[in-house]
C-alpha cells in the first residue's frame, strides 16, 4: 500500500492518470453520439485505419507528435469518407462497407510499419499503437489530449442543437435547414480527435469499449440526452482512473484494466439500474404479480359472501393460488384493512375495492362485446386481466361511451354506486340550485367538467331532468349531462334533495 | 383567408433504381385548405412528399414554395414523419422534441430564449400534452405520441405542414383534436397537406384532394374531386376491396 502512494507520487503516474481521465471523458461525450447513430463499429473501424496515417507522417516528418497526430486524423476522416461513399454508392450493405475500408486501412498500415523497420532500421512498436502505453505519455501528449478533450466538450456544447436532431430525426434535421451531412463528417473529425488522443492510453483495440460502455451505461440510466451525456463522462472518467489504479496494483496492462473496469460497471448497471435493469424489471413483475394475485383473492372471498358460501380450501383451488401466495395475499388484505383481522369477512373497504373489481371486469366484458363485437365466450379471459389494469378514469370513460349499461353480456349486474359523492348533483331538485364542490372524486369528474367549462365554488341550477339526462343553466349557458355522469358530482346544495328512491 | 398559390408542382417525375414512382405530375396548392393526399399503396403521396422537401433526386419537374425552390424555403414548410419513422427510445423528452420546432429560427451560435419555451408550452397547452411535459417519448400512447410531433410543427410557425398519415395508430379523441388544429391552421391561412388512407372520413377532414396514383388523377375542392368515378381511377385493381368497405357503391 505504501509502495502504491509512493508510486501515485511519481510524475509518470500522474501523467497517465491524467491523460486516461481526459480520454474516460471526451470518449464518454463522443460515445452517446456514436450510439445512438449505430455507428459503434464505425468507431472501431476509424480506430484502426489510423494506423497507415502514423506510417506516412513518420516517412514525411520523422517521429514527432504533432505529425502523428495530423497524419492520423487526415487518415481518420478518410475512412469515414470511403467508408460513407460506398454506403451511399455502392450497392454494399452498410457494415460489409465498414469492414472492407478499414481492414485495408490497417493492413496498409501494418505492411508501413514492417517496411520501416526493414529499411529505415526503425523499430515502431505495433503492441503499443494496438493495447496502448499510458505509461509512457510524455508531456507534449498530455497537452495534446487536453486540448482535444477541450475541442471536443466546446463542440458539442455549442453544436449541441445539432448535433441532438440530426442524431434522433435526420430526416426531419435535413426539413429543417441543418447541413446533416457536414454534421455527420464533423462528428467523424471529433472521432478521429478522439481516437488519436486515446492511441497512448487505451490503444486502437479498446478504443471502442471507451466510445461505447460508458454511453450503452449511460443510456440505461437516464431518458434525457443531456443527462445521459454528462453520466456517460462520468462514467468513461471513472472507468479510466478506477481501471489505471487496479493495472497499477495487480501490476498489468492499464488498456485492457480500463475496459474490463469499464464492462464492469456496464453489467451493475444492467442489473440494478433503478428503471430499465433487469432486477428493478424483475421486481416490477413480482409486484403486479401479487397484487393480481391478492385482488383475485379479494374478489373470491367477496363472490363467497355473497353467495353465502364458506370459505375453504376449495376456493383456494379454484383460484390455482399456491399457499404461500395465498398466506402472503390474505396478510397484504388485512395491512389494506381489507379484511377484518380475525376472520376472512372483509371490511367495508374491502367491499367496496372488490365492487371496483367487479365493475371494472364487468364494464370490460360489455365493452368488448359490445363495441369490439367479441364473443361472450371469448371476452371472460381477457377481463381478467384488466380488471387489475384498468385506471378508473379509463373505466368512466367506458362506462360513459357504453351508455352506463345495467348489465354485463353474461346479464350480471354492474356495480354501480361506487365513490359516490356525499352531495351528488343528480339528487338535486328541478329548479334549485347548488354550488360546485371543488372536491371531485376522481380524473375522470374533474376532467369531464373541464370539458363542460364548469368551474368549481360557481352555481349550477337544475331546468331539467328525464330519465338518462339533467339540463342545467351555467352562467346563461344550458349544458345537459347524463344523470348517471351527475351521480358522480359533488355539489353543495342551495335547496332540497330528491328524495331517495 | 388567403387564395394565393403557396406551391406549384410542374412535371415533376421520381425514380428509384430505374423504377417510376411518379410521373408527370401537376399540381397546384392553394394557401388556407387542408388537402388530403389519396392514393393506394405504391401510389408515391411519400414520394411526393419527399420530393417537395428535398430530400430525394427527382427525374424531371419543377417544384417552388412561395415562388422559390424548397432550400430558400425551409422554414416555412414543416414535416411531421410517420410515427414508424421514429427511433421511439432515444432519450428525449416530450419537451425536448416540441422545443425542436423552434431550431430552425436558431442562428448557430444563440441559445433557445424564454419566449422560445413559451412558444413550445403553448404548443403543449394547445394539443393537451403539458402535463406530459418530462415523460420520454417512449413512455407515451399512440395518441399522445402524434400530439408531441404535432406540438412541435405548431411550434415550429411554418407556412406549410407535411402531415404523412397522423391518424394511424392513434385514439378517437387524438384523431378529433388533430382535425381541430389542421382546421384552425387553415382558417388562419397556413396549408395542409395529409397524406391519408381512410377514405369514410374523407369528405369531413378535408377541404380539398389530391388523387394520385403513381400519376395524377385529380385534384381539387373535395365535393367536385372525391368522385365515385375518380375514385374508382385512382383505386383501380382495388375495387373489389372497396366495394366490400361500401366506401364506393357497387354499380
Amino acid at each position: 500500500m505504501i509502495d502504491f502512494l509512493n508510486i501515485l507520487q511519481e510524475t509518470w503516474a500522474v501523467r497517465a492518470l491524467l491523460a486516461s481521465s481526459l480520454v474516460g471523458i471526451m470518449c464518454g461525450i463522443l460515445g452517446c453520439f456514436i450510439v445512438l447513430r449505430n455507428m459503434s463499429l464505425v468507431g472501431d473501424a476509424l480506430a484502426h485505419a489510423i494506423l497507415p496515417g502514423v506510417v506516412v507522417a513518420f516517412l514525411l516528418v520523422g517521429y514527432s507528435t504533432l505529425a502523428f497526430f495530423t497524419g492520423s486524423v487526415l487518415a481518420g476522416l478518410l475512412t469515414a469518407v470511403g467508408i460513407t461513399w460506398i454506403q451511399h454508392r455502392v450497392n454494399t450493405k452498410n457494415d460489409a462497407a465498414i469492414g472492407i475500408v478499414f481492414t485495408a486501412m490497417f493492413s496498409l498500415g501494418v505492411i508501413g510499419i514492417s517496411y520501416i523497420s526493414r529499411n529505415q532500421g526503425v523499430h515502431l512498436d505495433l503492441k503499443d499503437f494496438l493495447f496502448g502505453n499510458v505509461l509512457g505519455v510524455a508531456d507534449t501528449d498530455l497537452l495534446l489530449t487536453g486540448l482535444v478533450t477541450l475541442y471536443v466538450i466546446l463542440s458539442v456544447v455549442v453544436f449541441y442543437r445539432y448535433l441532438f436532431v440530426s442524431t434522433f430525426q435526420p430526416v426531419v434535421a435535413e426539413t429543417m435547414g441543418i447541413p446533416v451531412r457536414l454534421i455527420h463528417y464533423f462528428l467523424m473529425l471529433l472521432l478521429s480527435f478522439a481516437v488519436v488522443a486515446s492511441l497512448q492510453t487505451v490503444g486502437v483495440i479498446l478504443v471502442v469499449a471507451m466510445l461505447i460502455t460508458p454511453a450503452a451505461t449511460a443510456l440505461l440510466l437516464s431518458d434525457k440526452m443531456e443527462k445521459v451525456i454528462v453520466i456517460s463522462a462520468g462514467m468513461g472518467l471513472l472507468s479510466a482512473v478506477v481501471g489505471l489504479l487496479l493495472a497499477i496494483i495487480l501490476n498489468t496492462t492499464p488498456g485492457p484494466a480500463i475496459a474490463v473496469t469499464a464492462t464492469s460497471f456496464y453489467l451493475m448497471v444492467v442489473l440494478f439500474a433503478p428503471k430499465k435493469g433487469l432486477f428493478a424489471k424483475a421486481v416490477r413483475r413480482r409486484q403486479l404479480k401479487l397484487r393480481i394475485d391478492r385482488e383475485d383473492i379479494l374478489k373470491a372471498l367477496y363472490r363467497s359472501a355473497q353467495k353465502g358460501h364458506a370459505v375453504n380450501a376449495e376456493l383456494r383451488d379454484k383460484l390455482d393460488i399456491s399457499l404461500l401466495n395465498w398466506q402472503r395475499g390474505i396478510k397484504q388484505l388485512r395491512r389494506h384493512k381489507w379484511l377484518q383481522t380475525d376472520s376472512l369477512k372483509l371490511t367495508n373497504q374491502g367491499v367496496e375495492a372488490a365492487r371496483r373489481l367487479v365493475r371494472a371486469h364487468r364494464l370490460w366484458e360489455t365493452y368488448l362485446a359490445t363495441e369490439v363485437g367479441l364473443d361472450k365466450e371469448q371476452i371472460h379471459l381477457d377481463a381478467e386481466r384488466h380488471e387489475h389494469l384498468l385506471p378508473e378514469a379509463i373505466l368512466s370513460a367506458v362506462d360513459e361511451k357504453l351508455g352506463y349499461p345495467q348489465l354485463d353480456p353474461h346479464g350480471s349486474p354492474i356495480p354501480r354506486s361506487i365513490g359516490k359523492p356525499a352531495f351528488p348533483l343528480s339528487k338535486i331538485k328541478v329548479g334549485e340550485t347548488a354550488i360546485l364542490s371543488a372536491d371531485q372524486d376522481g380524473a375522470y369528474v374533474s376532467a369531464r367538467l373541464w370539458e363542460e367549462k364548469i368551474m368549481a365554488g360557481t352555481q349550477l341550477r337544475v331546468t331539467n331532468r328525464n330519465d338518462s339526462l339533467l339540463e342545467l343553466d351555467y352562467e346563461g349557458r344550458t349544458v345537459s349531462l347524463a344523470l348517471q355522469l351527475a351521480d358522480q358530482i359533488n355539489v353543495v346544495p342551495q335547496g332540497t334533495f330528491v328524495a331517495e328512491a | 383567408m388567403s387564395t394565393s398559390t403557396v406551391m406549384t408542382i410542374e412535371d415533376l417525375s421520381v425514380s428509384y433504381e430505374r423504377k417510376r414512382v411518379l410521373s408527370n405530375i401537376y399540381l397546384r396548392i392553394e394557401g388556407g385548405h387542408v388537402y388530403g393526399i389519396l392514393g393506394p399503396n405504391g401510389a408515391g403521396k411519400s414520394t411526393l412528399f419527399k420530393a417537395i422537401l428535398g430530400l430525394i433526386e427527382v427525374s424531371a419537374g419543377d417544384i417552388k414554395v412561395n415562388k422559390l425552390p424548397i432550400e430558400a424555403q425551409r422554414k416555412e414548410v414543416v414535416y411531421v414523419p410517420q410515427k414508424t419513422d421514429v427511433d421511439w427510445n432515444f432519450p428525449a423528452t416530450v419537451l425536448d422534441v416540441v422545443l425542436m420546432g423552434r431550431y430552425p429560427h436558431k442562428k448557430v451560435f444563440s441559445r433557445l430564449s424564454s419566449a422560445d419555451r413559451a412558444k413550445a408550452n403553448a404548443a403543449m397547452e394547445e394539443l393537451d400534452i403539458t402535463a406530459l411535459a418530462k415523460r420520454q417519448i417512449g413512455e407515451l400512447s399512440g395518441g399522445q405520441q402524434q400530439r408531441v410531433f404535432l406540438a412541435r410543427a405548431l411550434c415550429q410557425e411554418a407556412d406549410i405542414f407535411l402531415l404523412d398519415e397522423p391518424f394511424v395508430g392513434v385514439d378517437i379523441t387524438t384523431e378529433e383534436k388533430i382535425v381541430q388544429v389542421l382546421k384552425r391552421l387553415a382558417s388562419e391561412g397556413k396549408t395542409l397537406l395529409v397524406v391519408h388512407h381512410d377514405l369514410s372520413t374523407v369528405t369531413t377532414y378535408f377541404d380539398q384532394v389530391v388523387l394520385l396514383n403513381q400519376r395524377m388523377i385529380a385534384y381539387g375542392p373535395t365535393e367536385h374531386t372525391f368522385t365515385e368515378d375518380n375514385i374508382a381511377k385512382t383505386y383501380s385493381g382495388q375495387l373489389p376491396i372497396l366495394h366490400q368497405m361500401g366506401v364506393i357503391d357497387g354499380k
